[in-house]
């Protein structure tokens, strides 16, 4: 892929605003979730792990979904292009999932009184987060080239057929982790303070928006990548 | 009930996270940088 300069300074100017419109977004999460939100009754101050934990763990299974969906259009259209989303995708997924791993634990020991239990909503998560971990090591160590693009896209859909599991785990099995409150039979958010509603509303706003960003730069750095590749190989040729 | 130090552990574990992230890919976007100017290089050497 060729890169035009004009198109390189709007993606830059593109860029700036997502920063800022990101950069915002934080600002206000953090003030809502330090500030504006009231102590919840029961689990006190350390429920407030809930609006980072919560969008974290959205933001992640929103990742594995991009990668489901760009995997199943490379294996159909093969075009790079769908690899390299699907890639850059599944590294951002893969970190949010590790941060949902580890401020689950720090939420559960003072309440659970256990940094973990084996049930079926955290198992599964962990699940999640070896696929995806095997996907990235297999991108690693195979050769480039399209073998490698296929075997990571049949991974990248079968992964993500854990998350609709994740989901009804905690309906379907009784489990340590609490029931869904946002989306529940009564609607969504019926089951939450309007406060707490809103403030992880901010924050969910500010991890998605976090999220077209990273995903902008990394689509950029692979295609720049590529672009050195294919620069390096002509140059290969012509000597 | 006091947790402060529970959701400071949390929070200190997220934004370690979001920043190391960040700093990988700079790392990345430098690495890139320097393989361009090298290939630039060796393209003027030769003309």
């Amino acid at each position: 892929m060729m890169m035009n300069p004009d198109a390189v300074e709007e993606n830059q100017e593109e860029g700036n605003i997502l920063v800022w419109l990101t950069g915002l977004a934080f600002l206000a999460a953090m003030i809502a979730i330090f500030i504006y939100v009231p102590t919840e009754r029961t689990e006190g101050v350390i429920q407030r792990i809930m609006y980072f934990h919560v969008p974290s763990a959205w933001l992640s299974f929103f990742a594995f979904f991009v990668v489901f969906i760009c995997s199943i259009l490379f294996l159909w259209k093969k075009e790079r292009e769908w690899d390299i989303y699907a890639q850059a995708s599944a590294e951002i997924g893969v970190i949010f999932c590790s941060l949902v791993l580890v401020t689950g634990p720090i939420w559960a020991r003072p309440i659970w009184g256990a940094w973990w239990v084996w049930d079926a909503r955290l198992t599964s998560t962990l699940i999640l987060w070896i696929i995806y971990v095997a996907y990235l090591m297999l991108r690693t160590q195979c050769d480039a080239g399209s073998m490698r693009a296929r075997y990571a896209a049949v991974l990248g859909i079968v992964g993500f057929l854990n998350i609709p599991f994740i989901h009804f785990s905690v309906l379907w099995w009784r489990t340590f982790h609490p029931q869904p409150k946002v989306i529940t039979n009564e609607g969504i958010g019926k089951g939450m303070d309007p406060t707490m509603l809103a403030t992880l509303g901010v924050s969910l706003c500010a991890f998605t928006l976090l999220y077209f960003l990273l995903m902008g730069v990394r689509v950029r750095q692979e295609n720049l990548k590529d672009e050195i590749d294919r620069l390096k190989k002509e140059k290969l040729y012509s000597s | 009930m006091d947790n402060l130090g529970f959701l400071f552990a949390a929070n200190v574990v997220v934004w370690g996270g979001i920043i190391y992230y960040v700093y990988t890919i700079r790392q990345r976007n430098r690495a890139l940088e320097k393989d361009l100017e090298l290939l630039k290089e060796t393209l003027n050497r030769k003309g």
